[in-house]
């Protein structure tokens, strides 16, 4: 597929990579029908965000269409048409049940990166550098959206895109627990 | 938990907010070492899990190499003891072996082991306490290492120390059990790394593997 690669300050690239796969199973893949560019990008692009490595996939603000889902995905079937929030949140700790996604203690992989910068680590988020944790964004044809039935939410009505983007910066469409336990 | 906290003096002390003695290229500075050459670390963890299951998963030790780092395989061999073999390298496929024994096993509430032949020299007890406002259990670990081939192996291959490995397994222990997967970003898509961006991953603890938690469904 084609992805928005930040290759270095002032230096992001179209460039071809491969295709994402499910790698957990909760995880879900869109096609990515709309992204856009926060100005919190810039920060990226200027340098000011550290542990960014050269061939990240830029983008936390997208849209699409379910592609494919994981065997734990309960809440998401192929074709839906979802807006994803930047915030990965797995559902089941103690703050995603208070509904504090942002502080979820469980999606970032590099938590020990974000503990020597800010203390303490929050969640995993899209396309915003390895401390945070260096998951590939959505500024691309496809993107691999973790803990799929917790953010995305679903847009059932015929408002376009461009009308529902830009929830993807705010709102987190998680309602209920998930059932799937091992 | 407040038994096992008092009787561990050489341990350190737990730190209130966050996990402390951290630099900023994410590594744990190393545990404090007594004067015979023994390393102490403690860790703890808030799981939203009441403790009989945590005790259960953490018991059957078979599942380890499912949220431990590094650990490929664990036998169990008796009713009290394992064997476990330990990848040392990315790519030598060179192992480390030991069997470990189980001294003190409480149902629920904590269970202690120890290490008896082999590569490693390492002993330590886990205790699950309900934690108040049904806030699920703190977990808490306490292991001592002496300097051994699986102590040396985690610092000079993996670059982290053995509380930083510690740390890091009590964390993927805890998305096991609260979600039934441990995240990864492992095998996902990116551009071209250049050499800054090797060297970072490795810097990062990226270059280790995350364990699969026993789910991985593709890649
Ligand atoms: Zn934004
Ligand atoms: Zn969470």
């Amino acid at each position: 597929m084609k992805a928005v690669c930040w290759m270095g300050t002032s230096d992001v690239q179209t460039l071809t990579v491969e295709d994402p796969a499910i790698l957990n199973p909760h995880d879900a893949i869109l096609k990515i029908t709309r992204t856009a560019i926060c100005g919190s990008d810039l920060h990226l692009y200027d340098g000011f965000i550290p542990t960014m490595e050269s061939g990240d996939i830029l983008g936390h603000e997208f849209m699409g269409i379910v592609e494919d889902v994981g065997r734990e995905v309960t809440n998401l079937q192929r074709g839906d048409r979802v807006v994803v929030p930047f915030t990965i949140a797995c559902g089941d700790c103690i703050f995603c049940t208070k509904k504090i996604w942002s502080a979820c203690d469980n999606t970032n992989p590099n938590a020990h990166l974000m503990e020597a910068a800010y203390g303490y680590s929050g969640s995993g988020l899209f396309g915003y550098s390895h401390m945070m944790g260096g998951y590939a964004g959505g500024q691309a044809q496809y993107v691999r959206v973790p803990f799929a039935n917790v953010g995305p939410l679903k847009i059932e009505s015929d408002l376009p895109d461009e009308k529902v983007l830009f929830l993807s910066d705010r709102v987190h469409g998680r309602r209920k627990r998930s059932d799937s336990r091992r | 938990m407040e038994r096992a906290l008092s009787e561990k003096p050489n341990a350190e002390k737990v730190s209130q907010s966050g996990v402390a003695g951290i630099v900023l290229d994410g590594h744990y500075l190393p545990p404090p070492v007594d004067k015979d050459g023994k390393q102490w670390v403690r860790t703890s963890a808030l799981i939203l899990r009441p403790p009989s299951e945590l005790y259960e998963l953490w018991r059957d030790v078979e599942k380890a190499p499912l949220w431990q780092e590094q650990i490929t395989e664990v036998r169990v061999t008796g009713p009290k003891t394992s064997h476990w073999i330990m990848l040392t390298g990315d790519d030598s496929g060179k192992s480390i072996e030991w069997d470990s024994e189980v001294l003190n096993d409480e149902p629920d509430k904590g269970i202690a082991w120890s290490s008896v032949e082999g590569d490693s020299n390492n002993a330590g007890e886990v205790i699950f306490a309900t934690a108040p406002g049904e806030r699920g259990t703190i977990v808490t670990v306490l292991q001592e290492f002496r300097m051994s081939k699986l102590a040396s192996a985690w610092e000079t291959l993996t670059g982290r120390n053995p509380k930083q490995v510690i740390i890091e397994n009590l964390r993927h222990f805890k998305a096991l059990a609260e979600t039934g997967e441990i995240p990864r970003i492992e095998g996902q898509p990116h551009g071209p790394r250049r050499t800054t961006g090797k060297a970072k991953k490795s810097l990062y603890g990226e270059t280790i593997a995350t364990p699969t938690g026993g789910q991985r469904t593709a890649g």
